[in-house]
């Protein structure tokens, strides 16, 4: 309540028309010392919130682009490439987070990666010609081994949403799509998956939130995302931890809210007229 | 729809004179010989012969479990032989080297539990198979299809999605998703088991309409109504095997077999 009251009279006492930006003195007088440190250093904090939204976003593009192909195969394939697949995942989904990004951080040489990474865009352009992407050069090793963790670790559940996903359209419907002659292939990439791609949204909703909010495992790596800058402020000044904290935590919460009201909107926009979802 | 009913039962007949007579020295359209089909232990299909001409309507009658729509199946390669060969004008169906996804462009499908994309509208279920398959323009088969509904009276649903639409409108939109495919022989799985009475209606009166044109078909069916006015030969089928084959009128009323009998029987009871 005290703090409420504070806040009420510092917005009393701010000039009309001028909200911000509200000076670090007039913060400190109201809200205490520890306050004005985070407001002081919020700038650093948003950037580390930046890091967090990019990684974040490569972690779960990576998961997509390989745990799609994944839950298909799993859904589809057979023979090795389903015993490979399932075996893989079971050992990601086996394995704690912080074991894979110390792994993928300090065992895996990420020149490798990348040259592998280079090599594979290579192909691409070579089959489908120029492409706008190009493999990074100047990023952190922390984010890019932080961004393979995450990024297949994703892969691994988003696999299984997706198998999910895939293996709930009602067979009849790849029936109805061969019996007028259309190739399994097109079936699949006509009929199942665009059901499917709806079906897995909310399962796609958890996966995204959980990426987002595991992306503080980095902190375990240096990796200066929100977490590591939050400690790095709250180690300067001992007295300021709860202060930083609840000011990340309301970060995370805004991202989490954020993403999931966008997924809401998404699926929604994309709902199949007439179907409750 | 109602125009089309009220045309229906003269031309039917007339048709069915028509068709016997140009059939006469040509070709079977469907050839079936000696089809044998096994789920594990147990046999389905013990050797079915059928002979169907183009331009009649093969309806194929009996309890559960006998085979029928098992025999449906086979004909467009959804379910495969284990043995004995299907034919398709000159193509034999059944051959390993036959494409099924071109035998299947020949041969429509109406399935019982309709199967309609559920993510299309219904002009874009009718279509997906012009396009993808047929590899028309967006245009071309935008119109085609709007041709195929008006044909089933679903000409004002064409921007309703599945779910929007009544199962006899579901249906209707399944037979011209088939139909649009340009098939020479359409082949119905039970298209009324899933509906009401009432809904079923909509869907009979179609399928009677192509019968009028003289279209082939090899219709799996409790509709003893439709097996009656519109079948050229009804097939009774037990236990995976043919038990007799007739006109309707000597199925119904004159069977020579005691177990054709006791089946006619039981359904006129119900």
């Amino acid at each position: 309540m005290e703090g409420l009251v504070a806040l009420t009279e510092l917005a009393a006492a701010l000039p009309t028309g001028q909200l911000l930006p509200v000076s670090e003195e007039q913060v400190g007088q109201y809200l205490g010392e520890d306050w004005e440190f985070v407001y002081r250093n919020s700038d650093y904090l948003l950037w580390g919130t930046v890091v967090t939204i990019l990684l974040t976003l490569t972690s779960i593009l990576l998961g997509f682009l390989a745990g799609f192909p994944a839950g298909a195969i799993e859904a589809y394939g057979s023979g090795y490439s389903r015993a490979f697949v399932r075996k893989f995942g079971v050992l990601l989904r086996g394995t704690p987070i912080l074991v894979i990004m110390i792994f993928t951080y300090f065992v895996l040489p990420i020149e490798i990666v990348l040259d592998a990474a280079q090599f594979g865009l290579r192909s691409i352009e070579y089959v489908l010609g120029p492409t706008p992407f190009t493999v990074p050069t100047d990023v952190p090793d922390a984010f890019i081994a932080a961004t393979i963790a995450l990024g297949f670790r994703s892969a691994a559940y988003q696999s299984q949403i997706f198998r999910g996903a895939l293996g709930s359209i009602d067979e009849g419907q790849m029936e109805a799509a061969r019996s007028i002659g259309m190739s399994r292939l097109s079936a699949i990439r006509h009929v199942i998956v665009p059901q499917a791609m709806r079906r897995s949204v909310p399962g796609f909703q958890n996966e995204f939130t959980i990426v987002l909010k595991d992306t503080s495992i980095a902190f375990a790596i240096g990796l200066g995302e929100l977490l590591k800058r939050s400690h790095d402020l709250f180690t300067q000044q001992t007295t300021a931890v709860l202060e930083v904290i609840l000011f990340i935590s309301l970060i995370y919460f805004v991202l989490t809210f954020g993403t999931n009201r966008t997924l809401d909107y998404v699926s929604n926009r994309f709902a199949i007229p007439g179907e409750s979802s | 729809m109602s125009d089309r009913s009220k045309t229906t039962d003269g031309t039917v007949r007339e048709r069915g004179a028509d068709a016997s007579e140009s059939a006469r020295g040509t070709e079977p359209l469907l050839r079936i010989e000696d089809v044998h089909k096994s789920y594990g232990d147990e046999e389905v299909l013990r050797g079915i012969d059928l002979e169907i001409d183009r331009g009649d309507v093969e309806v194929l009658v009996g309890p559960s479990g006998s085979g029928k729509s098992t025999l449906l199946r086979c004909l467009n390669r959804l379910t495969e032989v284990d043995s004995g060969h299907i034919y398709l004008g000159e193509t034999e169906v059944t051959a390993p080297d036959t494409d099924p996804n071109a035998v299947r462009q020949q041969i429509g499908m109406v399935f019982q539990d309709i199967n309609l994309f559920a993510h299309l509208t219904a002009r874009k279920n009718v279509t997906l198979g012009l396009r993808k398959v047929r590899g028309l323009s967006a245009a071309e088969a935008r119109q085609r299809a709007d041709s195929e509904l008006d044909r089933v009276g679903l000409a004002d649903q064409a921007d309703s999605y599945p779910a929007q639409l009544s199962g006899g409108q579901k249906q209707r939109v399944g037979i011209a998703r088939a139909l649009a495919m340009d098939p020479e022989v359409m082949l119905f799985d039970e298209p009324t088991s899933a509906l009401d009475p009432e809904l079923s209606n909509e869907v009979l009166e179609v399928m009677q309409g192509l019968v009028a044109e003289g279209m082939t078909m090899v219709v799996v069916t409790h509709e003893m109504r439709f097996a009656r006015g519109g079948a050229s030969e009804i097939t009774f089928l037990a236990d995976g095997e043919i038990v007799e084959r007739g006109p309707p009128e000597t199925l119904f009323e004159n069977p020579e077999h005691e177990r054709t009998k006791q089946f006619f029987e039981s359904i006129r009871h119900e």
